[in-house]
């Protein structure tokens, strides 16, 4: 089921106007610097917020309606688990409420989120990790039509914070749950992304598919320097990253003008220069098709003529494995 | 131990204050929810509720007796329709006591209201839990340990109401004379002092235990909120 709109919303003096279309079977990433009307987004979405406009949900009005009849889920920043209730009590609230067709066990979906053995468990001691796998059983149990997700991974970090993109990944197939997720950091949107929004000071600048949305110039502009890059799919290049694509930045990928033998880097791409762009720095930004997909490489100006990096002329790009 | 007079009058305290909360405390919590959130006229309700903390009671009394009375207007309609008389009576005492205590309950209730996190209610509202769903289960039971020492604390305080009780319901021994009015008539009895005493001993030891009690009763359940 799509989830549609095409909101207009006053706070003061930010104004967010924003027409999306999130697919029903996909991974939405809702993307864009902070104070962008993201969350704001989100909680009109779900009926939290009042705002002027209409919201769809597979061809069903949804605007009119208050949040609870709307079928869709939200998981906040925040966990937001019932102190008053246990876990095994925050998750049976959700599914009490669900539709009995649709809704999965209890003890199934706390199989899933790892958390069996925390099920009698109060709330309030539990880590970090384990109220956000929490807020995700419950948001799960509640079985939505569609699920929202404000950054619910913000408190975790490292290791701990892919695991969880992993967890969102494989719950995404496995519940069959479609899903929108905000976030303002690009290589959890490329684990996760099908299909890419992106907001500025309330305005969709992008929309449409990841791998294509975010090699728009409009998108680019949204990112820091140093995280200009493409997305590759995970599959083409030797990591054990997980998710659906990879984000590969400019600043990571060498160029060679003949192909490489006996280097230390894992990764080799071969493929054909489209464009040599100079960027504001004085460096400049080499566009390289191979078969993985676009790949973008900073080079100085020196080394852009030594290699005689002109369109139409081979190169291999090469990724550090550790920059995966 | 205790005296047959004074178990009398404690008893009438204890029943007096006991069905004033029980009666007022539904009334208390919806008040005390709307107080919480914002709409208009809600200084105005605000303003009503706590007029009995301002007036004097025995105004507060005067006027119960005006719209309770035989020939006031609720009191006829209830004398008429029911058979009920509340001017001079138990029942009286009780409406003034609660009358009395309402705004103590309602301000106990308001702060734990106000104290529960209201993000929470957004989290249900995304759970497919509608407005009332979400009072009865989210709202009441965060704010269950202010409701609860609300209660002990208007009860301790509803077994000493004076001004208002004797004022409209009178100091009718076994009937409405409760422990401050008990005290007060043994004062006005010469060689008194000694009764009055003893009654006052009472009094205050049932005052600090409704308000340790109440202390205690809410710390123990916040910290089952708390963790």
């Amino acid at each position: 089921m799509t989830l549609s709109a095409d909101i207009k919303l006053e706070l003061g003096s930010f104004r967010l106007a924003a027409k999306i279309a999130a697919p029903g079977d996909g991974i939405t990433v809702l993307f864009g610097p902070s104070g962008g009307g993201k969350s704001t987004l989100l909680s009109v979405l779900a009926g939290l917020r009042r705002a002027n406009g209409t919201i769809q949900l597979g061809g069903h009005r949804l605007d009119k309606r208050p949040p609870h009849l709307r079928g869709i889920g939200l998981v906040f920043q925040d966990a937001r688990l019932f102190p008053h209730l246990s876990v095994r009590q925050n998750i049976a609230y959700a599914w009490k409420r669900a539709p009995e067709h649709k809704r999965p066990g209890i003890e199934e979906v706390a199989k899933f989120f790892d958390i069996s053995a925390q099920l009698d468990r109060p709330v309030t001691n539990l880590s970090g990790g384990e109220k956000s796998r929490v807020a995700l059983a419950r948001a799960v149990a509640a079985a939505p039509d569609f699920l929202l997700l404000d950054e619910p991974f913000a408190a975790l970090d490292g290791q701990r914070r892919r695991a969880f993109i992993r967890v969102l990944a494989e719950m995404h197939c496995n519940y069959r749950l479609p899903m929108m997720v905000v976030t303002h950091n690009i290589d959890d949107a490329a684990a996760l992304a099908t299909h890419l929004v992106a907001l500025k000071d309330g305005q969709v600048v992008a929309e449409g598919s990841f791998v294509d949305t975010s090699r728009m110039r409009q998108f680019q502009t949204l990112l820091d320097i140093a995280d200009i890059g493409t997305a590759i799919p995970a599959t083409s290049l030797r990591s054990s990253h997980g998710g659906r694509s990879l984000w590969l930045r400019a600043d990571q990928v060498l160029l060679a003008a003949e192909q490489p033998r006996a280097i230390s880097a894992r990764n080799v791409l071969e493929g054909e220069v489209r464009a040599v762009t100079p960027e504001n720095e004085g460096s400049r930004l080499v566009e390289l098709e191979t078969k993985a997909g676009l790949v973008l490489s900073r080079v100085t100006p020196d080394a852009a003529d030594e290699l005689g990096l002109e369109p139409g002329k081979r190169a291999w790009a090469l990724v550090k494995a550790h920059a995966l | 131990m205790l005296s047959p007079v004074e178990i009398q009058v404690l008893s009438t305290s204890f029943v007096v204050a006991f069905w004033a909360v029980l009666l007022s405390l539904l009334p208390a919590i919806a008040t005390a929810f709307l107080l919480s959130r914002r709409f208009s006229g809600r200084l105005a309700l605000d303003g009503l509720v706590h007029l009995p903390v301002i007036l004097p009671p025995v105004l507060t009394g005067f006027l119960l007796l005006l719209l309770f009375g035989r020939r006031g207007p609720l009191g006829a309609v209830l004398e008429q329709a029911f058979g009920i008389h509340l001017a001079f009576t138990r029942q009286g005492a009780i409406l003034a006591t609660a009358v009395m205590t309402f705004p103590l309950l309602v301000r106990a209730i308001r702060i734990a209201f106000e104290a529960a996190d209201f993000r929470l209610f957004a989290a249900a509202a995304v759970l497919r839990a509608s407005a009332l769903d979400r009072f009865l289960t989210v709202a009441l039971p965060l704010a269950a340990p202010g409701i609860l020492a609300g209660a002990v604390t208007a009860f301790a305080a509803g077994m000493g109401e004076f001004g208002a009780v004797i004022t409209f319901a009178a100091n009718i021994p076994g009937q409405t004379q409760t422990l401050p009015l008990a005290i007060y008539s043994v004062m006005q009895e010469p060689g008194g002092e000694a009764q009055a005493l003893r009654l006052a001993v009472i009094s205050f030891s049932l005052a600090m235990a409704g308000l340790v009690g109440a202390e205690l009763l809410q710390r123990r359940m916040l910290k089952r909120l708390r963790g």
